[in-house]
Order: C-alpha cells, then sequence, then structure tokens
C-alpha cells in the first residue's frame, strides 16, 4: 500500500513520461512540417490534463511542463506565419480536437499566434476565448486553463487609449492591423478591431469573475472532515487568481480615473458578492499590494466600505493594517517626505471608518480593536507628525471602547493588555520626549486600565526613555505630570504584590534617583518649585524608596543653592532664598534619619555643611554649625560600629579642616567635640589615628577670626602628636605598635617641612631610633615586610630632603 | 597593557550616566584592567564597568553603598606597583605632601586618588600621582566648574604613557603625560 504522497509521485511520473513522449513526437512532426500530426500528439500530450487524480501540487507541475512544451508549437506557428505559410482556418480546425481541454488550450495557444501574427480582430479573438473557456467548470481545471489564457495573452492586450472620434490612437509601438479580406469569417465589416485598454479591462474582469467563482467553488466540494486540506490547497492556488488583479495593474493606459470607474468596481463588487472568506482576505490584500498608493488615496471610501461587507470570518484587521500601513510607508519614501493631498483627510477617513467596522463587527476581540487602534495611530505619526490632537483621539477612541466594553485591570499576560501596551509605548518611541506625552489628556486615563505588572512595565519604559534621550524637564508642573504617569515606581500601589524582586526594585530606585538629575528649571526659582514638587512626590514612597531617591534631590537643592549664589548680583532675596533651601534639606535629611538611616544621612549633613560654608548669606555660620552639630549627633547617636566610627569621625575632621566660616565661638567646641571623639574610639589604633588626624584641624583649620588663615597651631599638633604616641605605647600587638610609630614618624615629618617650628629634631632622631630598634625584633612576616618598606621610604625621603635645601625647614642634624 | 583608571561617578546621587561620548570610546575587550577610586555609587554602575574588562578594582567612597570595597588597595600591573585610594580619609584634601604619606606606606611607584572630581597626573620624588577626576562629571562643594574626565593607562615595560580624556563642551580633548619609573 503506497502512502498518499507516493500515490501522487507516480500519478505525477505516469503523466509526465506521456507528456515527454507525445511532445517529442509533436517536434518531429513539426520539424517535417507535418502540422496535423503535430497537433494530434499535442491533444494527446493535452489530455493529460483532463485528469481528476492528481492533486494542485502535482496537476501544476504537469501544467508547467506541458505549458513549455505548448511553446514549441507556438514558436514554429509563429514562424510560419511570418514566412507567409499560413494555414487555413486554424483557429477552426483546432476546435475539432476530441475533448475541450485539449481543444480549449490549442485554442488559446492558436488564437495568440493569430494576434502575434496581426490576423484577425485582436479584439475580438480575446473576447471569444475568454468565454470559451467557460465551457471547462472544473475548479481545478477551469483555474488552470485561464490562468494558460493569462500567462499567454501577457504581452499582447492592448494597452491603447480610445481617441476623441472613437478610433484608435496608438500608444505602443504596434503596427496596425492589416485586414485579411475574405479568408475568416472573424473579420467584421469594418477595419480589423485591435481594441483599447477598454477591452483588455473587460477581458481580464471577466477572466477574474470566472476564476473567482471556480476557487469559491472548490470550498463546497468534498466531504466537510476535508475541509482544512481543502482551504490550505484552496491557499496554495490563490495566486492564480490573483495574477487577474497583477494584469490589471500592468495596463499603461490605466490611469487614476480608470481605476476608479473601471477597475476597482467590478474588483470590489466580485470580491464582497462572493461571500468567500479565503478569497476576500487575499483578494483585498492583493488589491492593496499590486495597485499604486496613490491610488489608493483616491479610492479610500469604497475600499474601506468594502470591507465593512465582507464575510464575518474575514480577519478585516489585517486588511486595514495591510493598506495603512502602505500609506504610512508612502508618505516616507526616499529623500523627500510626500505630504498627503490636503483634501483627502487620511485620518479621518480611516477613523470614521474603522469605527463602523468595529460597529458591524461586535464579535471582534477587544485585542484586535487595540491593533486597528495601533495602525491608526502609527498613521497619525507618520503622516501627520505634527498633529498631536489625532494621536489624542485614537487613545480616546480606545479608552471610550474599554469603558463601554467594561473592561478593567487588564491582566499583562492577555492579548489586550500586550496590545494596549504595544498602542501606549508608540508615541514614548515616536516623540522620544515624555513632556510631549502630558500634552496627550487620555494617555494618563488610559494607563489605569492596566494591572500593576503592566503599569510598572510601561513606568520603567517611560523613564528609561526620558533616561536615554537625556530629556530635561523644566516645570514643576511638568514633573508633576510625569510622576503622576510612573506611580508604580514612585509609591505602593493598592493593587502591588506582597513581594517583589529585591535586586529590580532597586534598579528601579535607580533609575528614579537618575530621572531626578534631569530636572531642570528653566529658572533658578523654577528649580525650587520642581525639587518642592519632586519632594512632595518622591516623599510619599516610603523608607524602602526614600533612600534612594531622596539623596539626589538634596543634592539637586546644594547644586541649585550654589547658582543662587553665583547670581547673587541680579536677586535681591538670594539669601531667603537660600536659607530656605538650607530648611528643605534639613527636613529632607530629617525624613531619611526617621527611616533609620545614619551613616547616609551624617554625610549629607557634612555636604550642607561644606556648601554652606562658601556662601555668605545672613547667618550662614549658624546654619553651617547646625548641620555640623546634626551630623555629630548622629555619630555619637546611631553609630556603633568600631570601623564605621573611624570611618565617621575622619570624615567629620576632614570635612571640618576645610570649613572656614566659623567664628572661634563655633569653631572651638567643634575642635573639642572631635578630638574628644577621636580619643573616645574603642581600639588602641584607631585611637592613635584619629588623634593623629586631629592634628591637621590644629595646623591648617581656619576660623574666621584668623582672617581666612591657616590657625597654624603648632603647639596644639605637638600635643596630639605626642598623645598619639602614648597611645601607640599602650598597644600590645608589637607589629600594629610599630607600624603605629611609623605613621607618627612620618605625621611629623609632615607638620615638620610645613613649617611647625615646634617639631624638634631630636624628637625625630628618637622616633627613628626606637624604630630602627624595634624593626629587627619583629615576627618575619607580610605585615613586618610591609612596615620594613614603609620605613624604608621615610628614610629614603628623609636622605633625599636633608640633601635639598628648604626655605621652611632643615634637616641638619638629623640621623640617617 | 591598557588600564583604565576612573571614578566618582555618584550615579544616582548626583549625575545621570557616564557621558555618551566616553561610552562610544570604552569599547570593551580592548582593556586589561579597571581601577576605580570610588563613589560609584552603586551595582548599575558596578556592572557597566563588569562589560568593559574582566579585572575591576574598586576602592571604598565615601557614598558607596557597597560595604566590601577596601579602604587602601595596591595592585601590580607589569612592573609597576599601583595604589588606590579614594582620598577623602587623606587629611587634609588634595595635599600633595599627604598622598605622599600613603605613597611610602604602600610603597607604590604609581599613587591613583579621587575625591576632588579634578584632573591631576604629576611626579613628586619620582613617584607617578594620578587624580581621574570624575567621569562622570559630578557636582563637587570643593569645585564648581567639573569637566568629565577618565585616564587611560598604557604600561609597557618600565614606562607608561598616560592618555587623559576630558569633555570640554562637546570635545572630547586628549592629553598624553609620560612617567618612566626609575
Amino acid at each position: 500500500m503506497m502512502t498518499p504522497q507516493e500515490e501522487q509521485e507516480k500519478l505525477l511520473e505516469e503523466a509526465l513520461n506521456i507528456v515527454k513522449t507525445q511532445s517529442f513526437q509533436m517536434k518531429r512532426c513539426l520539424d517535417k512540417s507535418k502540422l496535423m500530426d503535430g497537433l494530434k500528439h499535442a491533444s494527446n500530450m493535452l489530455s493529460e490534463l483532463r485528469t481528476s487524480l492528481l492533486s494542485p501540487k502535482s496537476y501544476y507541475e504537469l501544467y508547467m511542463g506541458i505549458s513549455d512544451e505548448l511553446r514549441h508549437l507556438e514558436t514554429y506557428l509563429l514562424d510560419e506565419f511570418s514566412k507567409g505559410r499560413k494555414v487555413t482556418d486554424l483557429y477552426e480546425l483546432v476546435q475539432y480536437a476530441g475533448n475541450i481541454i485539449p481543444r480549449l488550450y490549442l485554442l488559446i495557444t492558436v488564437g495568440v499566434v493569430y494576434i502575434k501574427s496581426n490576423e484577425l480582430s485582436r479584439k475580438d479573438i480575446l473576447k471569444d476565448l475568454v468565454e470559451m473557456c467557460r465551457g471547462v467548470q472544473h475548479p481545478l481545471r477551469g483555474l488552470f486553463l485561464r490562468n494558460y489564457l493569462l500567462q499567454c495573452t501577457k504581452n499582447v492586450l492592448p494597452d491603447v487609449e480610445e481617441d476623441a472620434e472613437g478610433g484608435e490612437m496608438s500608444v505602443m509601438s504596434h503596427a496596425a492591423p492589416r485586414a485579411i479580406a475574405g479568408l475568416n469569417k472573424m473579420v467584421n465589416s469594418s477595419d480589423v478591431d485591435a481594441g483599447t485598454v477598454r477591452d483588455s479591462i473587460d477581458f481580464i474582469q471577466l477572466n477574474f469573475a470566472e476564476m473567482n467563482k471556480l476557487w469559491v467553488r472548490m470550498q463546497h466540494q468534498g466531504h466537510s472532515r476535508d475541509r482544512e486540506k481543502r482551504e490550505q490547497e484552496r491557499r496554495e492556488l490563490r495566486i492564480l487568481v490573483g495574477t487577474n488583479l497583477v494584469r490589471l495593474s500592468q495596463l499603461e493606459c490605466v490611469d487614476i480615473e480608470k481605476y476608479k470607474k473601471l477597475v476597482l468596481p467590478g474588483v470590489l463588487e466580485q470580491v464582497v458578492s462572493c461571500k468567500d472568506a479565503i478569497a476576500q482576505e487575499y483578494l483585498m490584500e492583493c488589491v492593496i499590494q499590486v495597485f499604486p498608493d496613490e491610488y489608493h488615496l483616491q479610492t479610500l471610501n469604497s475600499f474601506l466600505q468594502a470591507c465593512a461587507d465582507l464575510h464575518p470570518d474575514v480577519n478585516v484587521k489585517n486588511v486595514i493594517i495591510a493598506l495603512i500601513d502602505r500609506l504610512a510607508q508612502f508618505s516616507h519614501k526616499g529623500d523627500v517626505a510626500r505630504t498627503i493631498p490636503t483634501e483627502i483627510q487620511l485620518f479621518d477617513i480611516f477613523s470614521q471608518q474603522i469605527s463602523l467596522i468595529i460597529q458591524n463587527r461586535p464579535d471582534m476581540p477587544p485585542e484586535d480593536i487595540v491593533s486597528l487602534q495601533v495602525a491608526l495611530i502609527n498613521l497619525a505619526l507618520k503622516c501627520y507628525p505634527t498633529k498631536l490632537d489625532y494621536v489624542d483621539k485614537v487613545l480616546e477612541t480606545t479608552e471610550e471602547i474599554f469603558h463601554r466594553l467594561n473592561l478593567d485591570h487588564l491582566n499583562a499576560s492577555g492579548a489586550v493588555s500586550r496590545e494596549l501596551m504595544r498602542l501606549m509605548k508608540i508615541p514614548v518611541d515616536n516623540y522620544n520626549n515624555v513632556l510631549e506625552l502630558l500634552k496627550l489628556e487620555h494617555y494618563g486615563p488610559l494607563m489605569e486600565y492596566f494591572d500593576y505588572q503592566a503599569r510598572k512595565s510601561m513606568s520603567i519604559h517611560l523613564i528609561l526613555n526620558a533616561l536615554e534621550n537625556e530629556t530635561s524637564i523644566p516645570s514643576p508642573e511638568q514633573v508633576e505630570g510625569i510622576l503622576s504617569l510612573v506611580g508604580p515606581l514612585i509609591q505602593d500601589q493598592t493593587d502591588q504584590p506582597e513581594k517583589e524582586d529585591e535586586e529590580d526594585f532597586v534598579e528601579e530606585q535607580g533609575y528614579m534617583g537618575r530621572f531626578i538629575q534631569l530636572l531642570s528649571g528653566a529658572t533658578t526659582d523654577q528649580q525650587y518649585l520642581i525639587l518642592n514638587t519632586a519632594r512632595k512626590h518622591f516623599g510619599n514612597g516610603g523608607n524602602r524608596r526614600i533612600r534612594h531617591t531622596l539623596p539626589a534631590i538634596v543634592f539637586a537643592a546644594y547644586r541649585l543653592a550654589l547658582k543662587y549664589y553665583e547670581f547673587r548680583e541680579e536677586d535681591e532675596k538670594w539669601e531667603k532664598k537660600c536659607q530656605k533651601i538650607f530648611q528643605f534639606c534639613h527636613q529632607t535629611i530629617g525624613a531619611l534619619i526617621k527611616a533609620e538611616l545614619a551613616e547616609l544621612p551624617l554625610r549629607l549633613f557634612l555636604q550642607g555643611a561644606l556648601v554652606i560654608s562658601q556662601m555668605e548669606f545672613e547667618n550662614h555660620e549658624t546654619v553651617a554649625y547646625e548641620f555640623m552639630s546634626q551630623a555629630f549627633t548622629l555619630y555619637e547617636d546611631e553609630i556603633s560600629d568600631s570601623k564605621a566610627q573611624l570611618a565617621a569621625i575622619t570624615l567629620i575632621i576632614s570635612t571640618f579642616e576645610k570649613i572656614s566660616c566659623f567664628g572661634e565661638e563655633s569653631h572651638e567646641p567643634l575642635r573639642t567635640q572631635c578630638a574628644l571623639a577621636a580619643s573616645k574610639l574603642l581600639k588602641k589604633p584607631d585611637q592613635c589615628r584619629g588623634v593623629t588626624t586631629c592634628s591637621h584641624m590644629f595646623w591648617s583649620g581656619k576660623s574666621r577670626d584668623g582672617g581666612g588663615k591657616e590657625m597654624r597651631d603648632g603647639k596644639r599638633v605637638m600635643e596630639c602628636l605626642k598623645k598619639a604616641g602614648r597611645i601607640a605605647n599602650q598597644c600590645m600587638d608589637k607589629s600594629v605598635q610599630v607600624q603605629l610609630y611609623v605613621e607618627i614618624l612620618n605625621s611629623h615629618i609632615y607638620f615638620y617641612e610645613k613649617g611647625c617650628s615646634e617639631i624638634q629634631i631630636t624628637t625625630l632622631n628618637e622616633l627613628i631610633a626606637k624604630i630602627q630598634e624595634d624593626i629587627p625584633n619583629l615576627e618575619s612576616n607580610d605585615e613586618s615586610d610591609q612596615i620594613n618598606k614603609h620605613f624604608a621610604n621615610t628614610i629614603a625621603h628623609l636622605k633625599l630632603a636633608k640633601q635639598q635645601s628648604s626655605p621652611n625647614y632643615s634637616y641638619a642634624g638629623l640621623d640617617v | 597593557m591598557l588600564v583604565l583608571v576612573l571614578g566618582d561617578l555618584h550615579i544616582p546621587h548626583r549625575s545621570s550616566s557616564v557621558p555618551a561620548k566616553f561610552k562610544k570610546l570604552l569599547v570593551p575587550g580592548k582593556i586589561q584592567h579597571i581601577l576605580c577610586t570610588g563613589n560609584l555609587c552603586t551595582k548599575e554602575s558596578f556592572d557597566y564597568l563588569k562589560t568593559l574588562a574582566s579585572d575591576i578594582h574598586v576602592v571604598r567612597g565615601d557614598f558607596d553603598e557597597n560595604m566590601s570595597y577596601p579602604e587602601l588597595k595596591v595592585v601590580t600591573v607589569g612592573q609597576f606597583r599601583i595604589g588606590l585610594c579614594h582620598g577623602h580619609q587623606v587629611v587634609p584634601w588634595d595635599d600633595t605632601e599627604s598622598l605622599a604619606l600613603i605613597q611610602r606606606q604602600l610603597d607604590v611607584d604609581i599613587l591613583i586618588t579621587g575625591h576632588t572630581h579634578k584632573f591631576q597626573a604629576f611626579e613628586h620624588e619620582e613617584k607617578f600621582y594620578i587624580n581621574p577626576g570624575s567621569i562622570t562629571g559630578a557636582y563637587s562643594p570643593l569645585d564648581s566648574k567639573v569637566a568629565p574626565s577618565f585616564v587611560l593607562l598604557d604600561i609597557q615595560q618600565s614606562t607608561v604613557i598616560a592618555y587623559v580624556y576630558q569633555l570640554v563642551g562637546e570635545e572630547v580633548k586628549v592629553e598624553r603625560i609620560e612617567y618612566k619609573k626609575c
């Protein structure tokens, strides 16, 4: 038992063998000029096309093979005719072939020869042929027969205009046909009529209508269980029917007027009246692809009207989208953007017609409705890029539809949500400017139809778009607008899940922090309002979020304050404004403290103090002092880890060293606090280093009373260094002790070379000697290696410095 | 051997991103090592650095979120010992002599620090000091005009050529500084 596939292959092979044999015979006869015998063999060959056993695919192969062979016949006959050896009544002769299939194929072949040889009326032959084909009503055979007709007549269809007097104007380079008087009853009484483009149109329209009918008939052949197979086979043959439309489009004399009046109405009528979904969907798309876009622009209403009348099973959405996309492309082709002629209200036409279509199809799934809106919005953006209201109209329509269908809280994984997201992303990606979105009234409301997942996804998309395009946000209203659109990233939502991925969350909050960098008011006053607006929104984020977002606001505020200071000549209220800003910062950092953070607020206060100290506004010393003491409070109350303590106190001291706005009244208590804190650190090495660091406060620290000059209090410096030495002595770990000695030695050197006269050479010598004594006793390991190198480098530096002379110091008497 | 030296990104607290013109220059696969002075401040920036090279060294800045970065680090590249420190711990800030203290302690040929957001590259007592500035041009209370900058070190035998890239307005300017190990 053979499989159906194998059976087909066998049948096809058998048929092709016969074709081979018969065509060979045919050619031999023709070579010997035995036409009638040749025709007999041709007829035999053509009889294979009478079969009902072949599948469409196999039949196609057979058909192609035979067509090739028939070309030989055509060439032979053309040759004979051109040499003047016409065969009398050939056109009639071939009609005596036994069966209709061979008869009609031969008739077509001969008919075309007659046309090409300028025998008889082209117009009449064509009319005759297209009518005669009615004789084959079997769908498969009929389709191929008519296809053969179409292929053979490809280059001989009349393509000339009628002129005003009803004669013919030759557009092509054909010579006018000659009349053969008397020989054939097909000759008209008037001159031999070549026909005009109207005749071609009629010819093709008739062929098309008949082919479509045959094609549709296939749908109803055979068992209902084979329906799927049949529909698949139909689809394989669709190009046969479509070729008619291609041929129509190739007629050069068909201009827009003829298209509107003669071509399109006939085609649309056939498509709508056949009431077959497969045919309708294919043919409508065929029309779109095959005819030029300029024609579509002029015939939109008829076309879309027809769409509304299509069979309910037709996926009309795809047809409309195909058309819209083509027209959108059309307006962008080439270097110059073509404008749609203003009389054609493209957007309105589509908008209205699509509404009608949706109304006529109550079963259209919501995602398909949204797909149509997507196509519309693309049209609006491509063809009318400046018309924001078109885009808004689409969004409004979508909202109305959702409202009508009672849709809400669309599941993110569902088709409707995905289509809606597609729709909403288009303006974002098109404008690349989130500020434009704020002009779309219906954008925000439409967001509310999504569920949490989708709203978050959209929010991220928006923010990333702003970041990638570095879109500046210049006004508080716009800040308000955008932050309202991205709710899920700003604060907890009523519909958000219990647990979210922590890494993702941090990343998203990072985006918001970066977004804050884009807030850039047109004026300093605007920027202040912007920061206030932003603060309100981000403040609602809860403790989880503010640690990521509020720092950025604080720094933006510091920058703003410096801006006000820079332009203080132009703004008499600048001092009050700066005070307000620092109050704002104080309160913002306070919110972080309430969220149980300590190290971050501490650093923010220190940063603030640095800024304030540079700006001489009224009572800025008090404000700076407040910031420093807040930092201290955090240090004392909240930071208990010893490593963190050392880091924090070092930072406080190093910051303080840079601040020069404090009078002695403020400077003194701060110095004292620092020193106290350093000496109270838990671990001895930390204490030692902390106290050493304090020495810098007394040397390069500046108070206002010193007139901005370094304090250079050598006495206090020495006190610190001595104390550090005593603490180092208390360390039990020998290598730690020696390490500290080397560090203390280096600190001595630092101040000595800066010109601290309280440091004696003898002190240095003592330190060096002590270290030289202790170092050899250390256990040999990586740590002691490091200490050795440190010391060696120190000595090397001293040797070098001793050789060079300096105005600040002299190393005479140093033991190195 | 190419070493990328950068730092003080301050993303997202003070900056949004590395300038696009810099990103275009920093092509993955060309750089062997990255030395970062700190203040990234978050994982997002670290992940970006990971795409540029596999060997990355970061030291802790005063605003870094990752607590596990060390305060000091020494890396050997070719013949050079390179020290890395953010610099906010070195008192006073931006003082050559205080930086020299660290150089002696770490026993390095090249000392890289940041914090000031100001590019610097100079020799001092035959050692090389580099500050790559802030690659994002982040705000600094110590300096009103910060131009984005970073440094690329080309280390060959006993010579280092430092290419400093600065974004001045819309233009990327490159300078070349040479240092030879003694």
